[in-house]
């Protein structure tokens, strides 16, 4: 059993608390991504995951078993770090069939699983090339294979993919996946890239400032983020959010967002949301789900300070430096010159509470 | 004020041909960028402008004027490194300082300089912390700032914002862009992120083993690559090339061409009982959705809006606007029209 339980988890080193009581139960083969950024406690997790840390308080099960006082060597658990050890002065063979070599394995053993890992990770033709002098892109592929090859039932890794150059990194998230796939293990992976954990993950645990913020697909959190901190760490870029206060206009209920204007009025579900606000409200929508609008329609009126064409993708930065407001267009879309009128779609918006930053539910 | 020109310039070091008869020229006040996989050349060309090396063949022009033994210092170009080379014991302002101090200006212009160097990169409330005590992305404008003091001809900046994390890096780019804007200046820019080039840069150049393969604006580049490299460079998931006669999409008969190239947001994906193409994954990514797709032996990747409900297994015809489709000839040339 290769479930991942943490009950209650505390880190503190000195005065600094890293990680404030975290909950969260992995299923067995589940690949779940650590997100957050950096100092938000999800290196630290791992690491008490891996062993080499104890927590100051709580518990960590493997399945039904207690891992208090199991070493790391025992856990049973593979990981790989952003930077790979790769010894250098060996071949890509060696250090490939390092783990294998160390356990004992017959030789025939070692060398059918270290090939059939090779030709996964296309180093076939390097492997009898000295590790040295290789690009950080193959060393790191080296490293995932180096643990990989011994089909840990528990997969930690750690940024593995922060080193290598962009259009390697696209390549390699299609191999981990389809890695994973393979070997079904328990993939726990740290990361502070958004693309990452929602290409890979089954399920995303969101952190912040040590506390698990929410845990859950990357649609749920795309669609429904619990609070704020989600809404923006969540979708690139992330979501527009603004400060308002409810207000009645002839249409319905609205927001009044200050020196954007008052906003659409609010659909039905949203309207119900709002009732549960104490006060002020956060106004939220995503990038890729603002509409142009005809003159008809309420909107918000916003000049256009910078586009960014992106390939498919043409981010708009709008508004002024105290109300700025991202939206993403299909490249090709015409863009009207000067103010432009721009909507949220209805369904699409989402509230929050101005004092907590946490989400006003659409029932 | 600084046009850079480069008139068939080569430089080798021992047997490696590090930048091979490269032209070009950047204009004044232009966000140039240099684009292309690990040591394709870009660093080369940066200290070959720098004046850090010599050309071995050819001329460097800065303003028309040949600068091939002219040295760093009378060139008049910062430079703003991958690892910022801050001073860890000085303060952000004594950092910033630092140019003008060493070039002995009075302290009143001095002043006024940092002052408006501060501002222009909203760096003026934390001039008097330590490095160690600033973020990633404030050291990164810190580091600039310190560039700008100089008042520089032009200036040159190496993967500045890489060790950032990814969402800062989104933010640092657009006030990297605002900045040129509003500094004016020429920069001239390395970076291995395509998303991170296209959204910078007024102009770029794309190189392979030393040469320089296009230059052009990120959306001629983008929607005109002359060569399937180019081609495969920008974008992801990155375009998708078939051999001619692949059977996975109907495509008009085009003399010469031995591939056809297809952008993933240009494929258009119908779900088809009995149809012979396969969704093989699914990436819901919010905004958008990614599909891995099996096609006559083929892999293919379509990138569509929203959140569509595709399920792995589901038989699909594929199609696109002819207008949208690319072919390349043997050679990897693409044929234009």
């Amino acid at each position: 059993m290769s479930a991942i339980t943490l009950q209650h988890l505390v880190k503190r080193f000195g005065a600094f608390t890293a990680l404030k009581s975290m909950d969260l139960a992995i299923a067995d083969g589940e690949f779940i991504a650590l997100l957050g950024p950096s100092g938000c406690g999800k290196s630290t997790t791992m690491n008490i995951i891996a062993g080499m840390e104890t927590p100051s308080e709580g518990r960590i099960l493997f399945g039904e078993r207690d891992m208090a006082g199991v070493p790391m060597g025992r856990r049973g658990v593979g990981f790989v770090f952003q930077n790979y050890a790769i010894f250098t002065h060996m071949s890509v063979r060696r250090n490939l069939d390092y783990g294998l070599r160390m356990t004992g394995r017959p030789a025939k053993e070692i060398a059918r699983r270290t090939s059939a890992m090779a030709e996964l990770l296309g180093l076939t033709d390097l492997l009898d090339r000295p590790a040295q002098g290789l690009s950080v892109n193959i060393l790191q592929r080296l490293a995932i294979g180096r643990s990989a090859v011994m089909e840990p039932a528990i997969f930690l890794l750690d940024e593995p993919l922060s080193n290598v150059d962009a259009a390697f990194r696209a390549v390699m998230r299609t191999e981990l996946k389809s890695l994973q796939r393979q070997f079904k293990q328990t993939m726990v992976y740290v990361t502070h890239d958004q693309l990452e954990a929602m290409t890979m993950a089954d399920r995303i645990a969101v952190m912040d400032h040590g506390v698990l913020q929410q845990v859950g697909t990357p649609l749920e959190v795309y669609n429904t983020p619990a609070n704020t901190f989600v809404a923006r760490f969540i979708g690139s870029p992330g979501m527009n959010l603004f400060t308002g206060t409810l207000t009645t206009t002839s249409a319905g209920l609205a927001v009044d967002l200050g020196p954007l204007g008052i906003s659409p009025p609010l659909a039905l579900a949203q309207a119900a949301a709002a009732q549960q606000a104490k006060g002020a409200v956060i106004y939220g929508f995503r990038p890729e789900e603002v509409g142009l609008a005809p003159p008809s329609e309420p909107a918000f009126d916003l000049p256009l300070s910078l586009t960014e064409r992106i390939g498919a993708r043409t981010i708009l930065h709008l508004g002024t430096p105290q109300a700025e407001v991202r939206a993403v267009f299909q490249s090709g879309t015409a863009i009207p010159e000067g103010l432009l009128r721009l909507a949220p779609a209805p369904a699409a918006v989402r509230l929050f509470d101005a004092g907590t930053g946490t989400a006003l539910l659409v029932a | 004020m600084a046009e850079i020109s480069f008139r068939n310039v080569s430089k080798r070091f021992g047997t490696t041909q590090a930048v091979d008869n490269a032209s070009f020229t950047i204009a004044d006040n232009e966000f140039f960028c240099l684009f292309g996989p690990p040591l394709s050349g870009k660093s080369t060309v940066l200290r070959l402008i720098l004046g850090l090396e010599t050309p071995d063949e050819g001329e460097v022009l800065i303003d028309g004027r040949v600068v091939n033994h002219i040295g760093p210092a009378a060139r008049n170009i910062a430079m703003v490194f991958q690892n910022l080379a801050l001073f860890p014991h000085m303060t952000a302002e004594q950092n910033v300082r630092f140019p003008l101090v060493e070039r002995r200006e009075p302290e009143a212009r001095i002043k006024a300089r940092v002052a408006d160097a501060a501002s222009k990169l909203h760096i003026s409330h934390i001039l008097h912390k330590h490095p160690g005590q600033l973020s990633g992305g404030e050291r990164q404008r810190v580091a600039i700032a310190r560039a700008l003091v100089r008042d520089p001809a032009a200036y040159l900046m190496d993967d500045p914002i890489s060790a950032l994390d990814a969402r800062l890096r989104e933010e640092a780019r657009v006030e990297l862009k605002r900045m040129q804007r509003e500094a004016g200046r020429t920069l001239v820019y390395v970076t291995h992120d395509q998303e991170e080039a296209m959204s910078v840069a007024d102009r770029m150049a794309i190189f392979e083993h030393g040469a320089i393969r296009q230059i052009g604006t990120p959306d001629a580049l983008y929607d005109q690559p002359t060569s399937a490299y180019v081609a495969r460079l920008l974008g992801a998931p990155v375009m998708n090339i078939l051999p001619m006669g692949a059977n996975v999409i109907t495509a008009p008969a085009r003399p010469g061409a031995a591939h056809l190239g297809l952008r993933p947001e240009d494929l258009t994906v119908t779900p088809q009982p009995g149809a012979a193409a396969t969704v093989t994954g699914v990436e819901p990514l919010g905004g958008y959705t990614v599909l891995t797709i099996a096609a006559a032996g083929e892999t293919l990747r379509a990138m569509l809006r929203g959140q569509p409900a595709f399920a792995t297994g589901t038989p699909v015809s594929l199609s696109a606007a002819p207008a949208r489709l690319h072919f390349f000839g043997p050679d990897g040339t693409r044929l234009a029209g």
